[in-house]
């Protein structure tokens, strides 16, 4: 199944956006969803009041409850908006005639760059999300499904398949995950473009083998500079307590 | 028993049966402490309440209150207790064996049937400190951080292992980490032992590649 088909199976929001709204109640209820992220930023999900999301979005409570429902259909709101954006961009880089390294590397790139130009967002899709209840936690889980089967293709490359366990994609992605969910917790959100090389090594190692998994990841190192300009050496990031 | 417990040997000087205030709070404490592991996982970090704790551990508000400062104090030392019995046993388990793919096979084997025995304790060590706010988090990522070395000396042991990217240990720890805790959202934590050579893979295979990786977990985890 490739990813569009799989985005459609895994009934991802993609028309909630589009309906028909005022203009003036759209850009409130983007001003909403925008604050709603803060909020899970700032003091989580769970401390959020209904006050803490009206405030900076610059609306009463009434307009708020014409939108939404109560603070969790909001918060469902806010992460169907972001998954949507996300799987937007990982299908971007999606086409059949890339190398499946290739492709890994610029899903993650456009993955990370969303994130770290998003980070209250990043932080309420990867940090609250699986903690505040089971339709979120669903939502978070459908967005990693996608991306695991996006690296689960990797085995369609002939390295002795067989010995490769089933669980190796899902591995793979949940020590990406933990890697940037450490940079977010650190308050280090901006600069999670910084551990591609690392992302691009862990998730393409158990099906292309170290030396082709490093020359990849070097290869995503030299994309970063050049993007960072010349001269721009990365540094590894180091979450602290480690 | 040589040495008799504080309980039967102390007589307060002027026969109040009292123990020592100290003492009191100490059994008042664990007891708190394993009922923070049985409550959370009966209804889970949000709903548990200060008095699901103190009744399940039979002390009054006022000495949770001596004791603790909210729920998420008494939570939070519940952890510390949990991670300290888990970090043991692991990292004695790894320290027995000889040559890395054994020790860290060996240190993970014990993780595995540890967690698989102790449900209640896999579920807040794994799942449930992520419910818990931002101060949880940080708890359990420096406390998994305690298990590095079994993975990171998979570095010396790797033929290449200097030119591996810096953050290799935290991602293979986070991807065993995540394997675990999969089985455990989806309750099955007593099949956790089972689950030995897919997180043997994933803590071998950053290291020294995917082929040496399926023969190690061939030879160590069949």
């Amino acid at each position: 199944m490739n990813l569009s088909g799989l985005i459609e199976k895994e009934r991802l929001p993609a028309g909630r956006e589009d309906l028909a709204e005022p203009l003036i109640a759209h850009s409130q209820r983007e001003r909403i969803l925008v604050a709603m992220a803060g909020s899970c930023a700032t003091k989580g999900y769970g401390a959020t009041t209904i006050a803490d999301i009206c405030e900076p979005a610059g609306v009463s409570r009434a307009t708020f409850y014409e939108l939404f429902k109560d603070k969790e259909d909001c918060f469902h709101a806010a992460m169907e908006v972001s998954l949507a954006d996300a799987m937007g961009r990982v299908l971007s880089v999606y086409s059949p005639d890339k190398p499946w390294a290739t492709m890994v590397r610029d899903a993650a790139a456009e993955f990370l760059d969303l994130l770290a130009s998003r980070p209250a967002f990043a932080r309420m899709a990867l940090v609250e999300a699986p903690a505040s209840g089971d339709r979120a936690f669903e939502l978070y889980a459908s967005g990693k499904r996608v991306l695991q089967s996006l690296l689960d293709r990797g085995r369609d490359d002939p390295v002795e398949e067989e010995a490769i366990p089933s669980s190796a994609g899902r591995a793979a992605l949940s020590g990406a995950e933990s890697l940037i969910v450490g940079q977010i917790l650190a308050g280090n959100a901006e600069r999670l473009r910084e551990l591609l090389p690392d992302i691009v090594y862990i998730t393409t190692v158990p099906y292309l083998g170290q030396e082709e998994a490093l020359r990849q990841s070097r290869q995503a190192e030299k994309s970063l500079e050049s993007d960072m300009g010349q001269g721009a050496r990365v540094r590894s990031l180091s979450p602290p307590g480690g | 028993m040589e040495r008799a417990g504080v309980g039967d040997r102390w007589r307060p000087p002027r026969g109040r049966h009292r123990l020592p205030p100290e003492v009191v709070a100490r059994s008042q404490r664990e007891r708190l402490l394993e009922a923070a592991v049985r409550v959370v996982a009966d209804k889970g970090y949000g709903a548990m309440t200060v008095g699901d704790l103190t009744k399940q551990a039979g002390v009054s508000r006022t000495t949770f209150y001596e004791l603790f400062e909210d729920k998420e104090a008494c939570f939070l030392a519940a952890y510390d207790n949990a991670v300290e019995v888990l970090v043991r046993r692991v990292m004695g388990a790894y320290e027995s064996a000889q040559g890395w793919p054994d020790q860290a096979a060996a240190g993970l084997a014990a993780l595995l049937d540890v967690l698989a025995a102790e449900p209640a304790l896999a579920r807040l060590s794994l799942v449930d400190i992520g419910n818990a706010g931002p101060a949880a988090q940080r708890r359990y990522r420096a406390a998994i951080q305690r298990l590095t070395p079994l993975f990171e000396e998979g570095r010396d042991f790797a033929p290449g292992g200097r030119n591996l990217p810096a953050n290799t240990s935290r991602m293979a720890i986070g991807g065993v980490t995540g394997l675990i805790s999969d089985e455990l959202l989806a309750g099955r934590a007593e099949r956790l032992p089972g689950l030995l050579s897919d997180v043997l893979f994933a803590t071998l295979v950053p290291y020294i590649g995917p082929d040496a990786a399926a023969r190690e977990v061939e030879r160590l985890a069949r």
